[in-house]
């Protein structure tokens, strides 16, 4: 792909200063692969998270671009509670690689908790500007997201545990870099 | 380094108009022919250039108005060098791809028109924003308004040019040497490629080949030339210049050096899109001399009817110009995906080539009213395309007033107007023109200045 992507920028490259905007559809990536879902089992009075990794590929050539701005254009999650009830929130960690999305520094985007339920499935919207943190990740032909539930049941003994999982349903970043290709 | 290059190519687009005259044809700076849209009223130039009866008519008549030669007056470079200074050059972002500012328009732009003349209106350089949509099985480019650059048909560039002819003449013969260098490079995209680069809903299909075609060529060498201008019939009165001129040339060429890439380059996207890695392929054909030895014979002709005001010439030019080049080696050029290397093996040696020179050719025709009044057009196509140029002179007194249209190569109307005053044996010559040979879909107006000497 970096071959096809880099010959097209050749291209576009030839289009003159102004800015690139990436697209991208990170739910194309994950659906299908299992990866799309996010389970929670949080034990009465306790906090926990579950999280799921994914590499998507960009275009090259923008290493040293400029990054503008990094936001979530259309992103919606399902929170699907089996049992119990509580609070779950979602998380986005970037990284250049599959590791460093563990990392504090790689935390992109925090949403609110939303407070869940056994029951029908609560749509989550997820929006906002990512973290001018991990904006330089974006110039890079490869970025690793991890998608992390972050739940907390406040209820105590002998209520069940909060179990369920959160499904991504779409996920759209919108990337403007400083059109500075090669 | 870069400040060295700049300085030469600028130094040389100064110095161009002192060349010699069969040179001057290939880069005009003639302020009086651009105020006409381009026409060239004169005897010299582009038409003793294409047509080689024209050495058998008299360049410089008064009845002509033409000066000897032209000085341009470069009062863009004053405007170029303020804007860039030569101390600068070497971190100047305007030659610098590594300058956040750099902008491969404004430096084809540059390069396209040379910055000798006073630029009024600059063509506008495109900048817009580029939009990729990105996903597993999906890949869309918005170009925006740059969408419209991308060619529908076959393009490129290229030109024959005769750089230097050189010789002596008695009676209506003249043998010389000429050099020429012809090059042509032509690139196309096939609808695959074509649709990935501006369909804004599809995009790249998974599995698509994209393919770009190249073919370029570039030969080189001298020329030695017997020619022939005379004239065939005259008018009432001999001393006039009425009458049928026949001129003729027959050229020995001696290639030096001769290549020819030709091939595709090709993508093939994997399917899905994102999810496996496409293979690319490049298939391409590299010809080139090992030796300075092509040789072959072609020949110019031309005509030109002279009666009293009315002037009609035509002239073709390389005529069955075949070149053989008897050492030539075929090589493959393709790239090796997995070192990501390109990588050239011979596939035979010391084989014969043969390649032509495109035949070039210009008609042109001139009324010389009694009033002061000089009305012409020519067509000229010098290997890419054909140019069409029609202009107007009236001059009164020391006063002249000129205008003009043409339709250049890529088939979009032209204008120019302009005037000049002449004080004796010099003359003061300004003539504006628009032009669209930048990568750019609106005209740019250049103002040319040229003192002419009578």
């Amino acid at each position: 792909m970096k071959a096809l992507a880099a010959a097209l920028l050749v291209f576009v490259a030839a289009c003159g200063q102004g800015k690139a905007i990436f697209n991208v559809n990170v739910y194309s990536f994950i659906a299908g692969t299992g990866k799309d879902t996010v389970p929670y089992i949080i034990p009465p009075s306790s906090s926990a998270s579950g999280s799921t990794v994914q590499k998507i590929n960009l275009p090259p050539g923008f290493g040293s671009s400029i990054v503008d701005s990094v936001r979530i254009t259309n992103g919606s999650a399902n929170l699907l509670t089996t049992s119990g009830s509580g609070r779950i929130g979602f998380q986005l960690y970037v990284a250049a690689d599959s590791a460093g999305t563990y990392n504090a520094g790689a935390l992109a985007l925090n949403l609110p908790d939303t407070a869940v339920s056994a029951g029908p499935p609560i749509s989550v919207a997820i929006s906002g500007d990512l973290s001018t943190a991990v904006h330089t990740v974006f110039t890079q032909p490869t970025v690793w997201v991890r998608l992390v539930a972050n739940g907390s049941n406040p209820n105590a003994l002998p209520v069940t545990g909060l179990q369920g999982k959160m499904i991504l349903t779409a996920l759209t970043i919108r990337v403007v870099v400083e059109d500075k290709i090669f | 380094m870069r400040t060295g290059v700049v300085a030469v190519a600028l130094a040389l687009l100064v110095l161009a108009p002192l060349l010699p005259r069969q040179a001057r044809a290939q880069f005009s700076f003639d302020a009086r022919r651009y105020g006409m849209g381009g026409v060239s009223l004169s005897r010299d130039g582009n038409a003793r250039r294409f047509n080689p009866a024209y050495r058998a008519l008299k360049t410089h008549g008064e009845t002509t108005g033409t000066p000897k030669f032209s000085i341009p007056v470069p009062i863009g470079l004053i405007k170029f060098f303020k804007d860039h200074p030569i101390s600068q050059l070497s971190h100047d972002p305007m030659f610098d791809p590594k300058s956040t500012s750099f902008n491969p328009f404004e430096l084809t732009n540059l390069i396209f028109n040379p910055p000798i003349f006073y630029e009024v209106k600059k063509s506008p350089t495109p900048t817009n924003n580029v939009e990729f949509t990105v996903g597993k099985n999906q890949l869309i480019l918005n170009l925006g308004g740059s969408r419209v650059l991308i060619p529908e048909q076959e393009f490129g560039l290229g030109t024959t040019s005769r750089l230097f002819d050189a010789g002596a003449g008695f009676g209506g013969f003249h043998v010389g040497v000429m050099g020429f260098l012809q090059y042509d490079v032509a690139f196309s995209l096939d609808s695959a490629l074509r649709r990935a680069l501006t369909d804004t809903v599809t995009g790249v299909r998974p599995g698509d080949t994209l393919s770009l075609l190249s073919d370029a060529i570039a030969q080189a060498g001298l020329a030695p030339t017997v020619s022939f201008a005379g004239r065939l019939t005259h008018g009432a009165d001999p001393a006039s210049d009425d009458g049928l001129y026949l001129g003729g040339a027959v050229h020995y060429y001696l290639g030096a050096t001769y290549g020819r890439l030709t091939g595709p380059a090709q993508i093939q996207v994997g399917n899905p899109i994102f999810g496996t890695k496409p293979a690319v392929a490049l298939a391409d054909t590299l010809r080139t001399s090992n030796q300075h030895n092509g040789k072959g014979v072609g020949g110019d002709v031309g005509l030109v009817w002279v009666s009293g005001p009315f002037e009609v010439g035509v002239g073709v030019n390389d005529i069955g110009a075949e070149l053989t080049w008897s050492d030539t080696k075929v090589q493959d050029v393709s790239y090796i995906t997995t070192t990501g290397k390109l990588v050239t093996t011979i596939d035979t040696n010391h084989v014969e080539t043969k390649t032509k020179l495109p035949v070039t050719y210009m008609a042109n025709a001139a009324l010389r009213m009694g009033t002061g009044t000089t009305v012409g057009g020519d067509v000229v196509n010098s290997g890419r395309g054909t140019v069409i140029h029609v202009g107007v002179e009236q001059r009164t007194g020391p006063f002249a007033l000129r205008g003009g249209v043409s339709r250049d190569q890529r088939k979009k109307m032209q204008f120019g107007f302009g005037g000049g005053l002449r004080l004796g044996p010099i003359g003061l010559d300004v003539g504006f023109f628009t032009h669209s040979n930048s990568l750019s879909t609106q005209r740019a107006i250049t103002m040319a200045t040229a003192i002419s000497i009578y």
